[in-house]
């Protein structure tokens, strides 16, 4: 049963949804000299960092109250009437606390690592707050419960939510992979360098598209028809086009729709040797050819936040139309030789749905369906 | 739908759940709460040795902990292709807290030759559940809840929600957390009741139709409330007072203890933190 989306609220390098969606189109890219990791973390010099006033201490919490607000507030929200349950997503939470007392003995105040108090300060009437340590699949799967809960009647409305900074441990692994320190994300680029760290968060609103009430709301931005889940168990890093295509055709199968019907698809993209030529893979598995593009040239690698930075994208192509290119892409890979990426700039947006893809560590697969809303 | 218990364990190093449970319910426990609970560091004695290697202890214990649920032979491996209709939900807050600090301490002092690749999984904060998953061949949905005491109690929650969704036909769900200085010292800054331990506890949930014929052998899971019935918990026996604090998985290791004494020990139910009662089905 689809569900409808009634907000979205995104933070990025780039700053709000329209400002990243307007930089996305204009080919801009957000990289920029590595802060907050500092010096000192080996093979990483570059990230996609979102300068808000604030310090880099809890700053995913702070981002996290930002867009439940924005959302909440856009949604129309009232926790006085309604049962709303939020799901929080994050692929290193707030790690980077547990680092700092590691390294420089700063205390860990009680129940900071989850985000039921950053979620509280803004939604204090929130029935349920959980958080989901998914790796940067988890704004996904936290999308695929939403709509799981206001199906089965367990809440009236659900806030899926995400939030990802860096972790000095996460830039140390990349580093370790990365023979020379990569410059940008340039996903499925035959010479891409690797994976970067983008700062971002995102929210959106989920509400059953028959609500028991008969009020739907004033203006829905987009009809949710289904995410699909697996797990590769395959691999603890390394992707798994079996299991990636299992993800896919669960959505498929739960939505009732077919491959063929999909217009565009929001890629996954992450830049590195391994997740593009596999990624390319399980589309071309699927046997069409789809418009597809992918973000995180222009934004990082937001993680956790990914999925729902990727939904709130495919939001702003429904609603305007245009597709942004895939930034950092010159030259596609050769497993993407026949994949119609959007490159060098704007292209129109096809009929159809919209696929959002988001692959995690752990091998953790989550594909949404979207379409506009009727 | 209704939802059966199918397996069952309590993997908690250091602990007699026999002289527990009879001194304070008066039950003869029988032998399954006798099974050895290794430490982490000795996990190969349950998992044979093949593919530990670099794997936190926290993970450690959830394998033993789901080994055991499964009623698999000592040191089997699973093998064939992942099973789509099995999924894996985690609960769990500071599974993976020691290695990230150890890597950022060798950042911050050692460099670049100080970091293990070994390590790479281990920084995301997922390592359980996708852990079990691979291990154990479990191809659905795969959730690490991480909401600090509570995760357990959400996690049942999320495990339930997927049957009812029908995402999975079986959920794994394993509690888990370690108890190394880094996760001690994070839990103690809570001022908790009781001291943090390093454990873990697995209950394997399966969908049953409501169509399915009565089967008084089965356990099942519904709400609490009414009848007669062992209360686990605050107020109760209280495992985390008896046992120490499992945290993340306080919730799981109560189902689990709520099921032996169903199956084994003659109780008519028992209630786990007042969120859910185990029963023989009707």
């Amino acid at each position: 049963m689809p569900a409808l989306i009634t907000a979205s609220a995104v933070r990025t390098c780039f700053g709000t949804g329209a400002d990243t969606f307007a930089a996305l189109l204009a080919g801009r890219t957000g990289a920029g000299p590595l802060r907050d990791g500092g010096p000192g973390v080996p093979g990483v010099t570059t990230g996609y960092h979102l300068v808000d006033g604030g310090g880099s201490a809890f700053k995913a919490s702070r981002l996290l109250t930002d867009v439940v607000a924005e959302a909440v507030r856009s949604a129309g929200l009232d926790p006085a009437r309604e049962r709303i349950a939020v799901l929080v997503g994050s692929g290193l939470g707030e790690l980077s606390a547990v680092e700092r007392w590691a390294v420089d003995g700063t205390d860990v105040p009680p129940r900071a690592l989850d985000f039921e108090a950053a979620v509280r300060a803004a939604l204090p009437g929130a029935a349920e707050v959980t958080t989901l340590s998914g790796a940067c699949s988890a704004g996904g799967h936290a999308l695929a419960l939403a709509q799981d809960l206001v199906e089965l009647g367990a809440a009236d409305a659900v806030v899926a939510a995400a939030a990802d900074t860096a972790t000095r441990s996460m830039l140390a692994m990349i580093g370790r992979v990365s023979p020379v320190p990569a410059s940008a994300v340039r996903p499925f680029d035959a010479g891409r360098e690797g994976v970067l760290l983008g700062e971002g968060a995102a929210a959106v609103v989920v509400v059953p598209e028959r609500r028991p009430s008969g009020r739907r709301p004033a203006r829905p931005l987009a009809r949710l028809l289904a995410t699909g889940l697996s797990c590769d168990a395959a691999h603890p890093t390394a992707p798994d086009v079996a299991g990636i295509g299992r993800a896919m055709r669960d959505a498929f199968d739960r939505a009732g729709r077919r491959f063929a019907e999909v217009g565009l698809v929001v890629a996954h993209g992450t830049g590195t040797a391994l997740n593009d030529p596999a990624e390319c893979r399980a589309l071309r598995d699927l046997g069409c050819a789809p418009l597809v593009t992918a973000v995180k040239g222009a934004v990082g690698h937001t993680s956790g936040a990914a999925a729902l930075v990727n939904l709130d994208v495919a939001v702003r192509c429904l609603e305007e139309g245009a597709v942004p290119p895939v930034v950092g892409l010159r030259t596609v890979l050769d497993e993407g030789a026949d994949v119609r990426f959007v490159q060098d700039g704007p292209a129109a947006l096809p009929s159809g749905l919209v696929q959002l893809n988001a692959f995690g560590f752990g091998g953790v697969n989550a594909v949404t369906l979207l379409e506009a809303p009727s | 739908m209704n939802v059966a218990i199918t397996g069952w364990s309590l993997h908690l190093p250091g602990v007699r759940p026999t002289d527990a449970l009879a001194a304070c319910l008066g039950t003869p426990p029988g032998a399954w709460a006798r099974a050895d609970a290794v430490p982490a560091d000795r996990a190969a004695d349950v998992l044979g040795r093949k593919g530990l290697l670099g794997m936190e202890p926290a993970a450690r214990l959830a394998l033993c902990a789901v080994h055991r649920a499964l009623d698999l032979p000592p040191k089997h491996r699973p093998d064939g292709p992942a099973d789509p209709s099995a999924a894996v939900v985690a609960c769990g807050d500071l599974g993976n807290a020691e290695a990230v600090a150890r890597v950022a301490r060798a950042v911050a002092t050692e460099g670049a030759a100080a970091v293990s690749i070994l390590d790479a999984p281990n920084v995301s904060g997922n390592v359980v559940a996708a852990t079990v998953a691979i291990r154990f061949r479990l191809g659905g949905p795969n959730l690490m809840v991480s909401s600090g005491p509570g995760s357990g109690a959400h996690g049942l929650r999320l495990a339930l929600t997927l049957l009812r969704a029908r995402r999975a036909d079986r959920v794994v769900l394993v509690g888990a957390e370690p108890g190394d200085e880094v996760a001690t010292a994070l839990h103690a800054a809570g001022d908790p009741a009781s001291p943090l331990a390093a454990g873990a506890a697995c209950v394997v949930l399966e969908a049953v139709p409501e169509t399915a014929p009565p089967d008084g052998a089965r356990l099942e899971l519904c709400d609490p409330g009414g009848g007669d019935a062992v209360a686990i918990g605050p107020g109760g026996f209280d495992t985390a007072a008896e046992w120490g604090d499992h945290h993340g998985a306080e919730t799981v290791v109560g189902l689990a203890l709520a099921a032996h004494l169903v199956a084994d020990e003659g109780a008519c139910a028992a209630d786990v933190h007042g969120a859910a009662r185990v029963r023989r089905a009707r």
